[in-house]
């Protein structure tokens, strides 16, 4: 306490000298207000330390190896109906468990990477406007913040490449938190959470990729689904679609109405090589998509950035 | 990009309903974002001719009796200037909407009115910005009476009923050709399996002087064409014309005749035009002819453009100068000082093609978006340069004749040529398409082939600078022939191994909202501010130059933190008590980079309990929770006191928090739980029934075993109360001592009034 007065005596006297200021000339009233102001933050500082740290100090210690404090009740778990799941995660889990029975393995994205894994080893030509289209974020030291799950594809090729030589297929799913420089509003957040696939074989087709996507939303909305595509452009497949499904009937789907569900493509024979894969002796496809959005579509939820929120009232919905 | 499909129709033979073709165009060539339905935007305005303008006395309104082909003359009163007799003019009829308002909430509907109190006005007469074809607002529109008679419908003549496709320009990003309309139409023929044809106008003109241009850097600039123009008439600006209305559909407006035919031909040709004021441009070089150079700026060089705004110009923009001096910023904007005007005499008539690279970041820097550099910055091929200025010479013949054609172009394109088998095509693709059928898909849009029996030769048009491995090609025949005609086709594939990583916070996620926590997820970056809140120093964060705001300035280097900060919004609603968890990754720039050169990573659990009211000590329901995650896992841990000064531990008040640490291996951290420091809680504005814990989950994958076996069957459980000074854990060594075999449990810990001894209570359960 003692120390606090004496700042604070200390501070009283700043302000006294700073009044002064007006039997000042002109021409030092400048140099002189700057120094008493650098000189009152400098105690204002240490006066906010100070009851910090006095704050700090009227502190009772407890037991910490004991189960509750003394004359006190036991703790008690909250009930369940007051726990949930986040829906995301839990909608990552359900995508993820799908793949995993189609034979996917299943490697988490990253949130810090760089500029070779996010747009070198993915074939984007240097300084080329195709990278402009992400948006991404940039640290001091030039790392990024990944803006698609994509940015995997290189260590998920070189990981499993293995596989193929054991004539097995690499068949790997990456779900995983991006970012993006973006305004947030209803429907677009600079947050957000995308799934990545990578198929690679020695004989795979884009007839197989049309398939093995099909299935999985067949699966995730139990129901015949028909399907749509679009040509697309990333600079890691060629050719580049986007994959569209007929909007399910749990959704609401009328007849003719498509939902974009992914980008999707056969993998650059440069993205192959890269990562030491023959592209004469193998090809593949990857393709990658939104989470949140199925979680909107689900539950019919129309502003996204609810998930962020950390919102009780939004999040024990689920 | 908006694509006129009245305009569209001019250049292939269309047999199909537009909504089947707006179907096929977004499966096989471009994202359609929307379609503007312009049929009916020019219901009941028709031509009509104005047989009598008579002024009226002291206003600037004429009494104007036209002629809409009806016996019966009509009388309407018109503001404008240039009404006179014998005109035609595009008369909307009372009840019809003013075309340009067809968008509002409320679009204007003209009627029938008294002007001055004693004139009937029936409709009006218009002016182009009223058409929506054009900003010109001066006076009427004018219709040349070769095109149309008194009566015609104004959308019948100038095909104004029309659907406007809006075009998502990144699904293009490769395709600089599909940035004009002939590219556009030709890819809509090859999906209609239609060969196209375009009379592409013949290169007439050729090069005759040498001497005035200069490309310092091919490498900037790899083709500049100009022609010189001499005035020898004048373009009069008349009638409304088809080309005025192609701008207006496209997304432009009419300006005057010289702009107007630059960016027609930008349209359709996707190569982007510009027009200096000739005299003007040897003045601002003092030379008596014209010096063009292109070459890199000069860093600080200033250069003021046509918006009269200033620039200061970086070593990456590329400039038009004239004998050295600035007068353009190369395929952004024109400058002021060589702009045309209503006296320009003669013209320099610029067609070339820059480094997208350099113009990517010209665009980025000054923040020019024009339609001229959203073309330039996709690559446009330099094959055409000098046809589409030769053709907008010829556009502009009526008051302009060529006096010189120069063309600079150092290092012509080579053809790209790709082998390839069908076997090859069909193999990717998984189709079996005949050779004859890939060759005609092909041939239709321009690909020269040469069957070598064993594979193909193709060579790419020049305008296909996309075009450059067998992927290209595949893409090409896939995408033309419709991805949708590929039967998908599943490969069979067992189970795949679960990644134990995933599969660990799905079972914390579990265990944790079954006793009635909620799993949140908050942003990876956060404030400075809630850094030092915490007391965490920022230097240890990863710093994001670009970011949203400071509120998301810095990647996060442990969770609780911005759990602290969904708390306070949580006890604010109110919820009166709760517990909140995240698992997700922190990183923190003192532990480095791993084997990939990137930032290690860690994945850590984030654990905050709070209640508004309650008075007990927190920090044991906290332990509570972790205990009972860590005994489902299996881990052994101990709880001591904390003298951890790592980032995780900063947020927590040492007297009232534990390390967490595994029992066989004390050295391994496992996490910290308790309660924070009251400056924290102070910081944060929330109240006393607060504690937490931060654990990190990589450690737990790597000890967490299996269950050990279960016991069943209790035979005899008694209570036991023992009074003693010593701690609790202490107090439970002892007991164990005495019940090894026993599931040891506690009950109470009691402190009578003004004593030193405390009565703890377990409750023993035998097997």
């Amino acid at each position: 306490m003692d120390e606090i007065e004496k700042l604070k005596a200390k501070l009283k006297e700043i302000n006294a000298r700073a009044g002064k200021i007006r039997e000042l000339p002109v021409e030092e009233k400048a140099e002189f207000g700057r120094k008493i102001n650098a000189e009152r933050e400098a105690v204002l500082a240490e006066i906010a330390e100070a009851e910090r740290k006095s704050l700090d100090t009227e502190v009772e210690p407890i037991d910490i190896t004991a189960w509750s404090g003394v004359n006190e009740k036991m703790p008690e778990f909250y009930s369940a109906e007051m726990g949930s799941k986040h829906p995301l995660m839990t909608e990552l889990d359900r995508v993820t468990d799908i793949y995993q029975m189609m034979g996917f393995e299943v490697m988490e994205s990253r949130q810090l990477d760089d500029e070779f894994h996010m747009f070198d080893s993915l074939n984007f030509p240097k300084e080329h406007p195709a990278r402009d289209g992400y948006d991404t974020f940039r640290t001091e030291e030039g790392l990024i913040p990944p803006a698609h799950t994509s940015t995997m594809q290189h260590r998920v090729l070189k990981k499993y490449k293995s596989r193929l030589d054991e004539g097995k297929a690499i068949a790997v799913v990456v779900p995983g938190r991006v970012f993006r420089n973006e305004d947030v509003d209803a429907t677009h957040e600079h947050t957000f959470y995308q799934c990545e696939g990578v198929y690679v074989s020695k004989d795979c087709t884009m007839g197989d990729m049309l398939g093995i996507l099909r299935e999985f939303f067949e699966k995730y909305y139990k129901q015949k689904l028909n399907i749509r595509t679009q040509p697309g452009y990333f600079p890691f497949t060629e050719p580049s679609l986007e994959f569209l499904i007929e909007k399910p009937k749990s959704l609401g789907g009328k007849k003719g109405d498509y939902l974009e569900m992914l980008g999707c493509g056969m993998i650059h024979p440069n993205v192959l090589k890269m990562a030491g894969i023959d592209p004469t002796k193998y090809h593949g496809f990857a393709w990658g998509g939104g989470i949140d959005r199925l979680v909107m579509l689900r539950y019919g939820l129309n502003d996204v950035r609810n998930f962020e929120s950390g919102n009780l009232n939004f999040l024990r919905e689920f | 990009m908006k694509i006129s499909l009245n305009w569209l129709k001019k250049y292939v033979d269309i047999k199909i309903p537009n909504d089947e073709l707006v179907r096929l165009i977004g499966a096989r060539l471009v994202e359609v974002e929307g379609v503007i339905d312009e049929t009916h935007k020019y219901d009941n305005i028709y031509i009509v001719r104005v047989e009598k303008a008579e002024k009226i006395p002291e206003t600037h309104l004429t009494l104007c009796q036209i002629n809409d082909g009806e016996s019966e003359l009509i009388q309407v009163v018109c503001g404008a200037p240039n009404v006179r007799e014998g005109m035609l003019a595009a008369w909307i009829k009372p009840g019809a909407i003013v075309p340009a308002s067809v968008k509002e909430d409320a679009p204007f509907v003209i009627g029938k009115r008294k002007m001055l109190g004693k004139y009937d006005s029936n409709g009006m007469l218009a002016a182009a910005d009223e058409l929506d074809l054009g900003e010109d607002h001066d006076g009427i529109v004018e219709i040349d009476p070769k095109m149309a008679k008194p009566g015609d419908l104004l959308a019948n003549v100038f095909e104004l009923n029309d659907l406007i496709l809006e075009i998502e320009n990144k699904s293009l990003t490769h395709r600089p050709d599909c940035f004009g309309m002939i590219g556009f139409a030709r890819e809509v023929a090859g999906i209609l399996n239609e060969k196209f044809e375009y009379n592409d106008e013949k290169n007439e003109l050729s090069k005759n002087d040498d001497k005035r241009i200069e490309i310092k850097d091919e490498n900037i600039c790899s083709r500049y064409s100009a022609i010189i123009l001499e005035k020898h008439g004048e373009l009069k600006k008349k009638y409304l014309t088809w080309e005025d209305c192609v701008l207006s559909k496209s997304g432009m407006k009419p300006i005057n005749p010289i702009v107007d035919a630059t960016n027609y031909l930008m349209l359709l040709t996707g190569q982007p035009l510009h027009a200096f004021d000739y005299d003007k441009f040897i003045k601002v070089g003092k030379t008596d002819e014209p010096k063009i150079i292109v070459r890199l700026a000069k860093k600080g060089e200033k250069l003021t453009l046509l918006d009269e705004k200033e620039v200061v110009l970086t070593e990456n923009d590329i400039v038009i100068t004239s004998n050295d001096v600035p007068v353009a910023l190369a395929g952004a904007m024109g400058g002021e000082s060589t702009m045309i005007d209503e006296n320009t005499k003669n013209i320099i008539l610029e067609s070339a093609t820059f480094s997208l690279y350099n113009l990517r970041k010209t665009q980025m820097v000054h923040g020019i978006f024009s339609e001229a550099i959203t073309r330039f910055t996709k690559g446009q091929p330099p094959y055409q340069t000098l046809v589409v200025a030769e053709t907008c010479a010829k556009m502009l013949e009526e008051g302009f004749k060529v006096s010189a054609v120069m063309d600079e172009y150092p290092k012509p394109e080579k053809e790209t040529v790709v082998k390839i088998t069908t076997t090859e095509i069909n193999a990717l693709l998984g189709t079996d398409y005949s050779k004859s059928l890939i060759v005609k898909t092909l041939e239709n849009v321009g690909f020269l082939i040469n069957d070598q029996n064993e594979y193909l030769e193709i060579i790419a048009p020049v305008w296909r600078t996309d075009i450059h491995i067998k992927e290209d090609v595949i893409e090409e025949v896939g995408r033309l022939l419709g991805y949708d005609n590929i039967k998908p086709t599943l490969p069979m594939h067992a189970t795949a191994e679960k990644n134990a990583n995933f599969e660990l916070k799905r079972e914390i996620r579990e265990l944790l909202s079954k006793f009635g926590a909620n799993e949140v997820l908050t942003y990876s970056f956060v404030s400075e501010k809630l850094l030092e809140k915490v007391g965490l120093n920022k230097n240890n964060s990863h710093k994001i130059v670009n970011s949203i705001s400071p509120e998301l300035q810095y990647v996060r280097q442990s969770i609780v933190p911005s759990l602290l900060e969904k708390t306070y919004l949580n006890e604010k609603l109110p919820v009166e008590k709760f517990a909140i968890f995240e698992m997700n990754k922190v990183y923190q720039k003192d532990w480095g980079f791993d084997s990939e050169k990137v930032p290690v990573e860690k994945n850590a659990l984030g654990f905050v309990v709070a209640e508004r009211k309650s008075k007990e000590t927190a920090f044991y329901k906290a332990k509570k929770y972790v205990e009972k995650l860590l005994e489902d896992l299996n881990i052994m841990v101990e709880f001591l006191p904390l003298n951890n000064n790592e980032a995780l531990a900063k947020p927590f008040e040492p007297k009232r928090a534990a390390e967490i640490r595994l029992k066989d291996e004390p050295k391994v951290l496992v996490g910290v739980v308790g309660e924070f420091k009251n400056s924290v809680r102070n910081e944060f504005k929330l109240a006393p029934y607060l504690a937490g814990f931060e654990i990190d989950l990589d450690l737990l994958l790597e000890k967490r075993s299996r269950k050990k076996e279960l016991k069943f069957g209790i035979k005899k459980s008694e209570d036991l109360t023992v009074t003693t000074t010593k701690t609790y854990a202490e107090t439970l060594t002892e007991v164990e001592k005495k019940y090894p075999e026993a599931k040891i449990s506690p009950l109470s810990v009691y402190q009578p009034e003004g004593q030193e001894a405390k009565n703890i209570s377990f409750r023993i359960e035998s097997f």
